[in-house]
């Protein structure tokens, strides 16, 4: 497997850190929270990753949800 | 002019989204109300029954200028950002940049983003970089030379969050990290209020004026380059403000966050923190109190 | 910094079209990086004037595609909601390392001024100039390397250029002792030169 750059893995840490706030979520709704962040990620997938400057932006778009979402409060998520 | 409000609105939310850019939302209902599916709105009115706005027609003796905006749309990243014209009549349009704005807005393009809120310099939102300078919009005058095109950016050196709306939380996190407000330990001796003389009070003339519209730090090469760890003008005058406020204790604490080579000492006094300042203040004098106020402390 | 990136680029520029910008190093925004806006704050500069009079010849930096980098991505530590860290105080390089630096900078001046004014030549008065100059140079680019490497971003580089630096001190240290000790001095040497 080739090397992965940083951005991919800021990425994938990202993600990661997504699925692990989802554990910490009620059970009845983790799955919502999973399939979310899941559908999250797909909905870029095209996106060409020499695109830094996008990716850098969802990144930052990604980071800043993911706090809100994290929050106890929030116990389930709709699209 | 409210009706022709309604209308944009209604002919702006018949427009069809695909689901794609639509926004996730949380919700924080008990999990049982929340099986039901959520579905968009179905009353919606179809384009072809509400009105279209117009760019209002040319008169015979109108003034029109030429206004270049920054435009980005965050629900499609994978854009550039592109400059986008529109032609005002400056006899329409009030005198300042905001007004062009707003009339903008309403009448030619509602997906037009920007913050605004007092539309008189006190609130400090609209800070956006106009021809060149960084400055508040509604303290801003349009220059009546229609020959001249304006151009409209956000902030430089920030990023945008959409056309003319820098995300600014960087700048509000390090004003939290001064922790601007008053501290003291001592009650105050009569027991009611912590007093001041009328010198006191006038050291903070020029420092209390400050909206943290982010102007100046925006203008800082400094701050451009670090503004992860370099304050920049505006939170290090707020900081003085503290400093220099004879009620306040901690003013050593307040001069030992800043005794490190990045918070304070990246001003190189270039200055243009003094220039821009919608509100006419001067940080970089402020900054260069508290460099005296550290050489003589240590 | 684009161009000894990458010189095919350069290469290029140079046998293209002669461009319009001549003195600029920035252009519009729309080439610049997506999410920030780097237009430099400016207002209409004598170059525009310069620009408009003086041959059009493709400059070094007018690359057509990204007239200079980016800076590296800003990260925000902590949530929205927390304060940003406040580093633990440094006199060494914070208040003290400011004020010694003035020193140095006021001092210069009257070093500069005093062995030509005077006309005689100290050796010891050479010496405090030589490393006078030294430090004060050194201070100076190291704090060049402070404001555009930031440790946060580039900590490689940073560490890098500030070994650099360092060596680079030292040599002109060493070369300034063997210039006072073996040759003329500097002082004498500019005098020679003046008078050339």
């Amino acid at each position: 497997m080739h090397r992965l750059s940083g951005l991919q893995r800021d990425v994938l840490s990202l993600y990661r850190q997504c699925l692990r706030s989802a554990r910490k979520k009620p059970e009845e709704t983790r799955e919502n929270f999973r399939s979310f962040a899941e559908e999250e990620f797909r909905q870029h997938k095209a996106i060409d990753k020499k695109d830094f400057s996008t990716i850098e932006f969802l990144l930052r778009k990604g980071r800043r949800q993911l706090e809100t979402y994290e929050s106890p409060g929030i116990t389930n998520i709709t699209r | 002019m409210a009706s022709l409000r309604t209308c944009t609105r209604l002919a702006n939310a018949a427009r069809f989204t695909p689901a794609v850019w639509r926004r996730g939302f949380a919700s924080v209902e008990p999990i049982a109300a929340t099986t039901e599916k959520i579905s968009a709105s179905s009353e919606l009115v179809s384009e072809k029954k509400t009105s279209t706005v117009k760019e209002p027609a040319p008169d015979k003796d109108s003034k029109i200028k030429t206004f270049h905006i920054y435009r980005w749309d965050p629900d499609h990243p994978d854009q550039k950002p592109r400059m986008q014209s529109y032609t005002l009549d400056l006899n329409k349009t009030g005198p300042m940049y905001l007004d062009a704005l707003i009339r903008i807005k309403n009448e030619v393009d509602p997906t037009l983003t920007f913050r605004r809120s007092c539309r008189e310099g006190i609130c400090g939102s609209c800070a956006m970089n106009i021809d060149g300078v960084n400055t508040l919009a509604c303290l801003c005058r349009i220059p009546t030379d229609t020959a001249k095109e304006s151009r409209v950016y956000p902030l430089p050196h920030t990023y945008v969050v959409k056309d003319l709306v820098p995300d600014l939380t960087q700048f509000y996190k390090q004003y939290r990290s001064i922790k601007p407000y008053l501290q003291r330990d001592t009650p105050p001796p009569d027991g009611r209020e912590y007093r001041q003389s009328k010198a006191d009070r006038k050291k903070l003339d020029g420092l209390y004026e400050c909206i943290l519209c982010a102007c100046c730090s925006t203008s800082c090469p400094s701050y451009w380059w670090n503004a992860e760890e370099y304050l920049g003008p505006a939170v290090l005058l707020q900081s003085y403000r503290w400093i220099a406020d004879s009620r306040d204790e901690k003013t050593a604490h307040r001069y030992d966050a800043l005794n490190n080579s990045m918070s304070l000492y990246r001003c190189h006094t270039i200055l243009n923190c003094s220039r821009v300042c919608p509100k006419g203040l001067n940080p970089a004098k402020a900054i260069a109190e508290i460099k005296k106020g550290l050489a003589v402390t240590g | 910094m684009a161009s000894i990136a990458r010189p095919a680029v350069f290469r290029q520029v140079c046998t293209a079209a002669p461009s319009k910008r001549v003195f600029s190093t920035r252009t519009t925004p729309l080439i610049t990086s997506a999410f920030r806006t780097s237009k430099p704050l400016s207002r209409p500069t004598p170059s525009t004037i310069i620009r408009e009079t003086l041959p059009k010849v493709a400059s070094f930096h007018a690359t057509a595609s990204r007239p200079i980098l980016p800076p590296p991505p800003q990260r925000i530590q902590g949530t929205a909601n927390d304060p940003a860290p406040v580093p633990d105080p440094s006199a060494f390089h914070g208040a003290y390392h400011w004020t010694f630096e003035r020193i140095m900078a006021a001092g210069l001046v009257p070093l500069t001024v005093a062995p030509f004014a005077a006309g005689s030549l100290n050796p010891i008065t050479d010496g405090v100039l030589c490393a006078f100059i030294l430090v004060h140079s050194h201070i100076g680019f190291q704090s060049c390397i402070i404001d555009y490497f930031p440790s946060k971003r580039t900590p490689k580089t940073r560490k890098g250029l500030m070994w650099l630096l360092n060596a680079a001190t030292v040599l002109v240290g060493v070369g300034f002792y063997e210039f006072e000790t073996n040759d003329v001095g500097l002082t004498e040497a500019l005098k020679r030169i003046w008078h050339a």
